[in-house]
């Protein structure tokens, strides 16, 4: 008997534009290894390689031992029988990967009596132990529509572990999540190293793998760039390509210049209040925003941060309160959208949709060029549809088509949330260095404490459930 | 006619899924309110659009040629309340009907209610023997194809889907009657009687259903099969046949059950011409003869019990669906 | 300083898939069929020639003659002008108010969405034929009461399938930030609604098509429908049908022409019906 569980030698995937190129790992007891990469890096399909579930069009070369049984990574077909008994998969995007219509505790005892092999009473027992100890006792009887995010991923983590497979396989386990429920998966996932398994753990998320800890390896357009322990890689990364993508950490970023002396606020608002859902998002919540300031806005999701966005941009209303817009600018309250696409008619190429602009304004074209040349977009992507561009690119024209309009505040609803981070630095800094440049306030949304720690004059913390007054603002620049 | 002005769009009635039970069924009580009141007043239209020798017509169609005179006439204008001002006629018209008084045929005679009670049970009889035929070709094949789309099953069942949904049913059931009746002489083309007499409209009908709900299960099952909940279940160890049969038959079953409720429009509008193609003695077939000889009563009665037909079917759809799909009972 | 120089952007043709382009093929030549068999042949389908009945085709009359004589030829062609004539009508007629409707309910919202949506619940609450039988036994044998009730029954497609996607469309961000951008409703219209509505209704009125020719039909098959002598499809075959033993050939050429006519649409829609 080997002391590995799971070895892989020279996996390779090719087809349809997709290659990565082969390369091998061990994984014995205890072992925990994360593959970190951006979206588009292909590290998805390795696991979908170990399992035998590649899409069609895509083949998979190499060799795996799993068990000290060899397997032809080739052969799809040659892992089901492993499936839950010793490779566990943990589902992407765990609200989709239950059935809807099947109540919770189903879903984990059919494992237990099906993969597991327990009598019909003996597995229902068991999953309401299961549950109980995931702290899920209270939602064994519901639907995966009315469970959340965090507990649909525990629901998950407990179906596909029944089996008591001891390599488990987890593909992007915190997409979605916000910070909080992300550390409480990662004490989940920790479990399966702790009881002797061997974790696979794969992400973009580069926080999730150093809190996994053991090896990293960067992967990038289906090319291993670096890869050791997780200490080493994550702090002192060899390759370019890991020192850029370590910089692009927020807690590395650069500070913007400072704001110099302040002007006459462009929005106030005063004594805001909503209630959505006979839910109460905030209540008596005052701010102002000076031209070329950064305020930060973070919370847990769904507390009511684009709404107080929206409010101030004059497209939803308070349920009290009033805001006051600077006056003599009819069209300088603009906003930028979290998914660039959705922004944009998809049916039009970015040359008709700015000339659409430019007519109707009448505005100078002379601008349009540097204004290009400075965020960095080249003129030959005007010819494309948005969806035929990568979202930070569109996501730049999105901030030139608002700047034609030379705006007085932009309200940044998470605008980098879908782009890689190399990218989110990038459009953030052009972002920050034109508000200060064109004395435009700015409101920015995100989900990420430590990118608004950074980049922000000022921070308002929406919490939806320790307080449900307004903070008051507080000076992150300490 | 399955596929001429069915409504491909379920109706909001069908497909209510934050309502109880019980806003359910009021909705479909609201619903068969309001088919009986657009049958009452397209009806009582009729009466009045009736050229002025009609009451004369439909009284030598009653009591024969040489029977006719004034006074028949006479009889006849009253029982369509023609000697009324409209509004008068229009509100007692109404409240006839409310009170399920559809009056007397003015052809033959009789009650009207007396009539269809006949019809009623014919009609359901060859609706229940297509939908059941329907079914155990339909969705069984559908789902088969749908486990996997783009395979030689999957595109055989679609060209003969494209094929039957492009032929009317008249087409198709006169098809089958040169096929099975007169070149081999193994079913009566026509008339009622024997069980023999109804194989043939209903295959005509459950074919023309089939047609659409094989390709409705085809792409439940296709949705389903390629959905994470799915595969997931897959890779957790369930196997294929576990798999299809704890999370793929529902799921697929849901969605081709709701459409059953669209069907029914196809179902009640083929019953008008299958029952005429083949002189089965079913409410389309006396709606037809109805409007040929304008007999005005039995047209609504026969409207009237087809449109409520539908409401009941769908009702009966929705509470299978209630019962499929546990989303909508716990919302 | 040099201006930027905007690439006109070419209008692309609609990209059909090959089932769609079978449908359109067998579409056009039908057409061509209806138009070029009056202009080519001056046959009359309404001309009796009680001699020459149901004969079988010939160079004279390359589809034989019916029960009366007349010709085949010239009664399919203007048998599928009369279809395909009607259906055009009635989906125009359905789609112009249907989409217009659903873009004002799904945009405005409140009572007007609710007055609307209560109007088309209750042209739902009759299975479509019945409701057309109803207005055609008011006024039977008449084309405008025929089409006036498909009419009534195929608006409520593009009502509701309009309304359902404009009202996503509306809370949209690409809506809202071309709203913002100082867009008004006519661009927004054009910009945003538009090409993402266009190939429903596209769909839809190749389905209302076939739907309207079918439902002529089958009216006219049970006789309820035009009255003779017309050239119409359901009219003919139920004409021909006590003649099927002697000339199976005639009884099955309007068969074939209703099949090939609603097939080519239901594969011009492109997608199955859900």
């Amino acid at each position: 008997m080997s002391t590995h569980l799971l070895l892989a030698e020279g996996i390779a995937i090719q087809g349809e534009g997709v290659t990565i190129a082969p390369f091998s790992y061990l994984l014995g007891p205890g072992d925990r290894l994360t593959l970190l990469g951006e979206t588009g890096s292909g590290k998805s399909l390795i696991a979908q390689a170990i399992m035998g579930t590649l899409p069609k069009g895509l083949r998979a070369e190499g060799r795996l031992v799993i068990d000290g049984e060899r397997f032809d990574a080739a052969d799809n077909a040659s892992r089901r029988a492993l499936w839950g008994h010793r490779l566990a998969l943990l589902p992407q995007e765990p609200w989709h990967a239950l059935d809807p219509t099947m109540r919770a505790v189903h879903q984990v005892a059919e494992s237990h009596r099906h993969v597991a092999g327990r009598g019909r009473r003996d597995a229902m027992y068991a999953a309401w132990a299961d549950l109980g100890e995931l702290g899920l006792a209270e939602a064994g009887t519901k639907l995966p529509g009315e469970l959340s995010g965090g507990m649909a991923q525990r629901v998950a983590f407990a179906a596909a572990s029944a089996g008591g497979a001891p390599i488990v396989i987890a593909d992007e386990p915190t997409k979605g999540l916000d910070a909080p429920r992300r550390d409480a998966v990662v004490e989940l996932l920790a479990r399966t190293p702790e009881a002797a398994g061997a974790l696979l753990t794969i992400t973009h998320d580069i926080d999730v793998a150093r809190r996994l800890g053991g090896e990293v390896v960067i992967l990038r357009q289906g090319q291993v760039v670096e890869r050791g322990p997780a200490q080493q890689v994550l702090t002192h990364p060899q390759s370019e390509y890991g020192q850029r993508l370590l910089a692009a950490e927020p807690s590395r970023w650069p500070r913007p210049q400072p704001l110099g002396e302040q002007q006459a606020p462009v929005v106030n608002a005063d004594g805001l209040a909503k209630t959505r859902g006979g839910r109460e998002l905030f209540r008596d919540l005052s701010l102002t925003v000076s031209p070329g300031e950064i305020v930060g806005v973070v919370g847990p999701s769904g507390c009511g941060k684009s709404t107080l966005g929206d409010m101030l941009l004059g497209i939803t209303s308070s349920d009290a309160g009033h805001v006051q817009r600077a006056t003599g600018h009819p069209l300088g309250f603009q906003k930028l959208y979290q998914d660039p696409p959705a922004a944009f008619s998809p049916h039009w190429r970015l040359s008709r949709l700015l000339d659409d602009l430019i007519r109707r304004h009448r505005l100078d074209r002379a601008k349009i060029l540097p204004l290009m040349m400075r965020l960095g977009l080249d003129e030959r992507l005007l010819t494309r549809r948005p969806g035929e561009i990568s979202g930070g690119e569109l996501q730049r024209f999105a901030i030139l088509r608002v700047l034609l309009l030379e705006p007085c505040f932009l309200f940044a609803d998470e605008p980098t949330s879908r782009l890689d981070p190399i990218t989110q630095r990038q459009t953030l800094e052009l972002l920050v260095e034109l508000a200060r440049e064109r004395h435009c306030g700015v409101m920015l949304v995100s989900h990420d404490p430590a990118l608004v720690e950074r980049i922000c004059d000022k921070r308002i913390s929406l919490d939806g459930t320790s307080s449900l007054t307004g903070r008051e603002l507080d000076t992150a620049m300490a | 006619m399955r596929a001429a002005l069915a409504s491909r769009t379920t109706p909001r009635w069908a497909s209510h899924r934050a309502k109880g039970l019980g806003g359910l069924l009021l909705q479909r009580l609201f619903q068969a309110g309001l088919v009986a009141w657009m049958v009452g007043t397209l009806t009582f239209v009729l009466t009045r659009s009736l050229p002025g020798d009609m009451a004369y017509r439909i009284a030598a169609g009653r009591y024969g040629h040489d029977m006719v005179n004034t006074r028949a006439a006479e009889a006849v204008r009253a029982e369509l309340a023609l000697d009324q001002p409209a509004l008068t006629a229009y509100i007692g018209w109404l409240w006839d009907l409310v009170q399920f008084d559809l009056g007397r045929s003015l052809v033959s005679g009789q009650p009207v209610v007396h009539e269809l009670w006949h019809q009623l049970g014919h009609s359901l009889g060859l609706a229940a023997m297509a939908v059941l035929l329907s079914l155990l070709l339909g969705p069984p094949l559908g789902l088969i194809a749908g486990l996997k789309p783009n395979g030689w099953l999957d595109r055989v069942s679609e060209v003969a889907a494209s094929v039957l949904r492009a032929l009317p049913p008249f087409a198709v059931g006169l098809l089958l009657i040169l096929i099975f009746s007169v070149s081999l002489g193994w079913l009566p083309a026509a008339g009622h009687g024997r069980t023999a007499h109804g194989v043939l409209p209903a295959l005509t009908l459950a074919l023309a259903l089939a047609a659409i709900s094989s390709r409705v299960a085809r792409n439940a099952m296709a949705d389903v099969s390629q959905s994470a909940y799915y595969a997931f279940s897959r890779t957790k160890g369930l196997g294929e046949r576990l798999s299809f049969l704890r999370h793929g038959l529902r799921n697929a079953a849901v969605p081709v059950v709701a459409y059953l409720g669209v069907q029914f429009v196809y179902l009640i509008e083929g019953v008008v011409v299958v029952e005429t193609l083949f002189a089965w003695p079913g409410i389309g077939h006396a709606l037809v003869h109805a409007i040929v000889a304008r007999d005005v009563p039995m047209i609504q009665g026969t409207a009237l019990v087809m449109g409520l037909m539908f409401v009941a079917l769908n009702t009966v759809v929705d509470l299978i669906c209630h019962w499929l799909d546990p989303r909508r009972r716990s919302a | 300083m040099s201006t930027l120089t905007l690439h006109p952007a070419r209008r692309r043709l609609p990209a059909l898939n090959g089932r769609q382009r079978l449908g359109a093929t067998l579409l056009a030549l039908l057409l061509a069929f209806a138009w070029l068999v009056p202009w080519l042949f001056d046959a009359d389908p309404a001309r009796q020639q009680l001699t020459r009945i149901l004969q079988l085709p010939s160079l004279a009359e390359p589809l034989g003659t019916d029960h009366l004589g007349r010709s085949l030829l010239a009664r399919l062609a203007a048998a599928v002008q009369l279809s395909l004539g009607m259906a055009l009508l009635s989906v125009t007629t359905a789609a112009v108010p249907g989409v217009l409707l659903g873009v004002i309910a799904g945009w405005r919202g409140g009572w007007l969405d609710r007055v609307l949506g209560s109007l088309a619940d209750a042209c739902l609450a009759l299975p479509g034929l019945l409701l057309v039988l109803l207005l055609v036994a008011i006024a039977p044998g008449n084309f405008w009461a025929l089409y006036v009730g498909i009419s009534l029954v195929l608006w409520i497609e593009y009502f509701r399938v309009v309304r359902a996607r404009t009202r996503v469309l509306v809370t949209s961000p690409q809506l809202e930030a071309s709203r913002l951008l100082g867009f008004g409703p006519l661009y927004l219209f054009r910009r945003h609604l538009w090409p993402e509505l266009a190939p429903q209704v596209l769909t839809l009125a190749a389905f209302g098509a076939a739907s309207a020719i079918l439902a002529m039909a089958a009216l006219g098959f049970v006789s309820v429908g035009l009255r003779p002598p017309t050239a119409e499809l359901g009219l003919m075959m139920i004409e021909l049908l006590p003649y099927y033993h002697e000339a199976p050939w005639a009884m099955a050429q309007p068969i074939v022409v209703l099949f090939v006519l609603v097939l080519s649409l239901n594969l011009l829609a492109g997608r199955d019906p859900r």
